[in-house]
């Protein structure tokens, strides 16, 4: 038997006073002064029978009712499931929503969680059907509205703390499907989670069906210090044809309550290249940088390695780096060009530390198959545009796939043909006069140009145009730039695979001064990586990001995978996944932390195409919500109707759960109400009795 | 417009301020004496009680040194024979107010305590017996001699002074204090007792029976107040007594009658056995006015003078 108000017992010792006080007539406080007890002694049968209790069925039944009341109050339950059987509402359709984020493995926070869970099971009943709703990122449903509770407990002894965040949305939105496809006349579901308060926005949209019991059964700690690496910084330098990259470390520590001394490791390829110590603050940051390595061979492995505490999974950041991968630029020139016609390009481009730009210069008249299949990006710098098979190449470089720059100087001619490569036909040079032109409205919504959004990021207004072409724009194309007077000055065109920009004015200092501008270096990386699909790789993603491998041309992963040729991955813990030919898409989840190989099934290749995965560091925060916050947020509309809703701890949670489903609560009330009837008529019968007699 | 006593006394106006209620208010117990009896004897002109001289009792003949002024010389004229007038006054009688002091008398439900009803009558009966010209004196006790004012002409200021500042504090006795009472009195007279004997009427007689063996006149007052007549009670309570302190639970309500039944036995045989022994018993409800007592008082006085 159980109490889910015990304190209200103690109201059976006040029931027993009024007896107690009754005996010992002790309840008379008031005192009369009297002369003498002389003649009140001699009368002492009316003090003894007062002491006698007359009519002890009236007493009895009085008490009795006072017990029923206060034991009502006090909320029993049976424990034992046998007594339970017997009191139950009916049917329940029962979802089990486990989190089994990563910050349930926090200490001994998953077998609390999965013993809490099997606790929830063991109260299912015949007829009652159970779901496991696994919550993390997203949800999964391992069993879902099955009769067998040894199926939901064995997948709930099957599961394990996975890689994921906490967001309650998915898995509560699931539970509450299967809530709304249940046809049992009673609903409940029991959400056991940290509570974890990034995980919940409170715009979820989640409502369960009316009637549902909502338990929650919060697995949390008092004290919950976590250091975590919050981020790794790679910097690549170029040191006698070398490439030297430094790795700054980011650590932080919350919720602690005295400083630590920890180990700090940086691994390259699983072997450990440096450790450091550091102290950290109960609450604070440090960063540390570990002396660069040389990177020489692809996808190189490395790991930031902080020394263990409670939660491990935070504490270990993985990345992947491949020496930088050289975008080939080839810059036409006319015949006889000035000999400043390309340097400003040339020295933009030769100055990059994350992108290379092989730069090469060629004369127009040289259009040749080995440069354009080479090339990423061409340049056509004020040249008198080629006819004939050169301009088939450039057309089929294009098609291809390559990035196309043409600059319009004193060279440049239209000619028919040129419509089909070209966003529109130019005009003759325009001589601005004193009045230059300027940058008047630039496309920031263009990856070109996304760089200068933000305010002193670049100032192109400051460049003066003192000639230009006009060009006659087809509406279908884009304009990325234009002139204070509406007139294109940058213009985009999609062909095939490729891009076409065409630049209304010299990349010179005669037409203009934007190569003495500060913008200039970084506008034309940006040009120059845009039209070459230069997408800088990243070193690592993050736990539940999808990678799509089915067309990697074009993006990070077209060197690495043959897209026609099949593919497996195998994933950190040891698995694989399957990735077949193209005709069904190539899409990986990542759902384990570390590494992801990805080769052709049944080779071991010494560099396998690799890609590090790292956990979502905002579950390392571990502040923690109200649960009721939660229950809520997503009970039915009319509120918390049953009692589990409102439940507060595991313990306190289940005894409630336990209660609500006998309500032993109500029989007492009837009772005691009964009992009150029959006191008052028996007292009646007996003082119209009395009465007569007298 | 009369008053009607519980006894059923008509009291004139004159004697409204005989009410123990409003002699309460009079802090002077001589100013209260003598507007109690002024009051009380005004108040005669319309009692049934007339012909009772205050002056003259009889004459007698002349003796060999009798004072010659109190000879009678009006009938000397008739009779030719010397007489001399004898006075009331002249009967030269002690008169000794015995007055319990114990806890009990402490208690009143009402304006007086019976102490203070005691007082009121002690004062009074001492200021009308000194204007008889008898020797007064006071006698206190609880359970032995308080105060002890001897019988004299001139000791009323002393017998109003003391009766002034008597305080109840502890437990009653009747039989040590009456008997050293009277051993100390030589002198027979008038002695008068205001008790609420809470004692057997057995032993509150045989307390006071040597009293009387020794000559003395006893008249006996008892004094009970209206709660202890008629125990009006009616809610559970503890009652206390007033002397021993002990507390004992009671139901009044229940047990009411039985009380009433007791202290009406308890008195009828304290009258019965006074009688027997010749002494004159009366019981004073402390709610009626003192001319009752007053009235008793002159009765059992009257009785003594007749029986003298």
């Amino acid at each position: 038997m159980g109490w889910l108000a015990p304190l209200f017992l103690v109201g059976l010792v006040g029931l027993a006073i009024p007896i107690v006080v009754h005996l010992r007539e002790k309840q008379r406080r008031t005192v009369v002064e009297f002369p003498s007890l002389m003649f009140l002694r001699q009368i002492p049968f009316r003090s003894v029978r007062r002491r006698k209790i007359r009519h002890w069925l009236l007493l009895l039944m009085r008490s009795l009712a006072l017990a029923l009341l206060v034991v009502a109050f006090a909320r029993p339950f049976f424990e034992d499931a046998e007594w339970a059987v017997g009191s139950t509402l009916g049917p329940t359709e029962v979802v089990l929503v486990l989190d089994h984020s990563y910050s349930m493995g926090y200490g001994d926070r998953w077998d609390r969680a999965t013993a809490e869970a099997r606790q929830v099971l063991s109260s299912l009943e015949a007829a009652d059907r159970a779901s496991l709703v696994l919550l993390g990122q997203g949800a999964s449903t391992p069993v879902r509205s099955s009769s067998d509770p040894q199926r939901v407990l064995a997948a709930v002894d099957t599961a394990r703390v996975s890689s994921y965040g906490t967001r309650y949305g998915p898995g509560l939105k699931l539970a509450q499907t299967i809530l709304e496809e249940s046809d049992l006349p009673h609903r409940r579901v029991a959400i056991i989670s940290d509570f974890q308060r990034s995980g919940w926005a409170g715009d979820e949209g989640v409502r369960f069906p009316a009637g549902t019991a909502i338990t929650v059964h919060p697995i949390s700690d008092p004290e919950t210090p976590n250091a975590t690496v919050a981020g790794v910084t790679l910097r690549r330098d170029f040191f006698s044809g070398l490439e030297r990259m430094t790795t700054t470390v980011r650590l932080t520590r919350r919720y602690g309550t005295e400083a630590v001394e920890m180990p700090v490791a940086l691994e390259i390829d699983g072997q450990e290249l440096q450790t450091r110590r550091v102290v950290l603050d109960p609450t604070g940051s440090a960063t540390i940088t570990f002396d660069p390595f040389t990177l020489s061979e692809p996808y190189t492995r490395g790991t930031v390695r902080l020394g263990p505490d409670n939660l491990l999974w935070d504490n270990e950041l993985h990345f992947v780096l491949s020496p930088a991968r050289a975008l080939r630029t080839v810059i036409y020139e006319g015949v006889s060009p000035r000999a400043d016609a390309s340097l400003y390009m040339r020295r933009a481009l030769e100055i990059s530390e994350e992108a290379a730009f092989q730069v090469e210069v060629r004369s127009s008249t040289s259009i040749g198959t080995a440069d354009l299949d080479a090339a990423a990006v061409v340049v056509l710098n004020d040249v008198r545009l080629p006819q004939g098979t050169a301009w088939d190449r450039i057309q089929g470089f294009v098609e291809d796939g390559g990035g196309l720059l043409a600059i319009l100087g004193e060279r440049s001619t239209w000619q028919s043909g040129m419509e089909d490569l070209f966003p529109g036909p130019f005009g003759p040079p325009t001589d601005h006069g004193p009045n230059v032109a300027r940058l008047g409205f630039l496309d920031y919504s263009h990856p070109i140009f996304e760089l200068f959004s933000r305010a002193r990021t670049g100032d192109f207004a400051r460049a003066r145009f003192f000639r230009s072409r006009s060009i006659a724009v087809d509406p279908e194309h884009q304009v990325l730039a234009r002139f204070h007077d509406g007139s294109a000055a940058l213009i985009e065109r999609r062909q095939g695979k490729g891009r076409v920009l065409m630049w209304a004015s010299t990349l010179d200092s005669f037409w203009n001064d934007l190569v003495v501008q500060p913008v200039f270096l970084p506008f034309m990386h940006q040009v120059a990586r845009y039209l070459g699909g230069y997408e800088e790789r990243a070193p690592w993603f993050t736990v539940g990001q999808v990678l799509d491998l089915s067309d990697p041309e074009g993006s990070a992963f077209e060197d690495e995978l043959a897209i026609d040729e099949e593919q497996v991955a195998l994933t950190p813990g040891g698995g694989t996944v399957s990735l077949p030919t193209e005709e069904t898409p190539r899409f990986l989840g990542l759902a384990e932390h570390g590494f992801y190989e990805v080769r052709p099934p049944g080779t071991n290749p010494d560099r396998p195409f690799t890609v590090a995965v790292n956990v979502d560091i905002a579950e390392s925060e571990l502040d923690v919500m109200d649960p009721l916050e939660l229950a809520g947020a997503v009970a039915p509309r009319e509120g918390p109707s049953e009692p589990g809703a409102t439940g507060q701890l595991t313990g306190e949670v289940r005894a409630r759960d336990q209660e609500r489903r006998q309500s032993l609560w109500r029989l007492l009330l009837v009772a005691a109400l009964a009992l009150l009837l029959t006191e008052t008529a028996a007292s009646n019968w007996r003082s119209r009795a009395s009465e007569k007699r007298l | 417009m009369a008053f009607r006593a519980r006894s059923g006394f008509e009291v004139s106006r004159g004697a409204q301020f005989l009410d123990p209620a409003v002699l309460g208010r009079i802090d002077n117990l001589q100013l209260l004496a003598r507007t109690v009896v002024d009051g009380f004897l005004h108040g005669l002109h319309t009692s049934p009680h007339l012909g009772l001289s205050l002056d003259f009792a009889e004459h007698r003949a002349y003796m060999p040194g009798d004072d010659t002024r109190r000879i009678d010389w009006r009938l000397f004229a008739r009779t030719d024979r010397f007489y001399v007038k004898q006075f009331e006054g002249e009967t030269s009688a002690n008169f000794v107010t015995i007055l319990d002091i114990s806890k009990s008398m402490s208690f009143g439900t009402h304006s007086a305590t019976k102490l203070d009803y005691a007082r009121y009558l002690g004062a009074a009966l001492a200021y009308f017996s000194q204007k008889q010209r008898d020797r007064v004196g006071l006698v206190t006790f609880d359970q032995e001699v308080v105060d002890w004012v001897p019988p004299s002409t001139r000791h009323l200021e002393l017998i109003l002074h003391t009766l002034d500042r008597v305080s109840p504090g502890r437990p009653g006795a009747l039989r040590d204090p009456l008997m050293q009472i009277g051993e100390n009195l030589n002198h027979r007279g008038i002695i008068l007792l205001l008790s609420d004997f809470y004692e057997t009427a057995q032993e509150a007689v045989e307390s006071v029976r040597h009293l009387r063996a020794r000559g003395h006149d006893l008249i006996v007052l008892h004094l009970l107040d209206p709660a202890e007549l008629n125990f009006p009670y009616q809610r559970p309570a503890s009652f206390r007594d007033l002397e021993s302190g002990t507390m004992i639970p009671l139901v009044p309500d229940e047990l009411a009658e039985e009380y009433r039944h007791l202290i009406r036995a308890h008195t009828r045989e304290l009258e019965l056995l006074f009688k027997h022994s010749r002494v004159d018993y009366t019981v004073l409800d402390t709610s009626q006015p003192l001319d009752y007592a007053l009235f008793r008082y002159l009765s059992s006085r009257q009785k003594l003078g007749r029986v003298r």
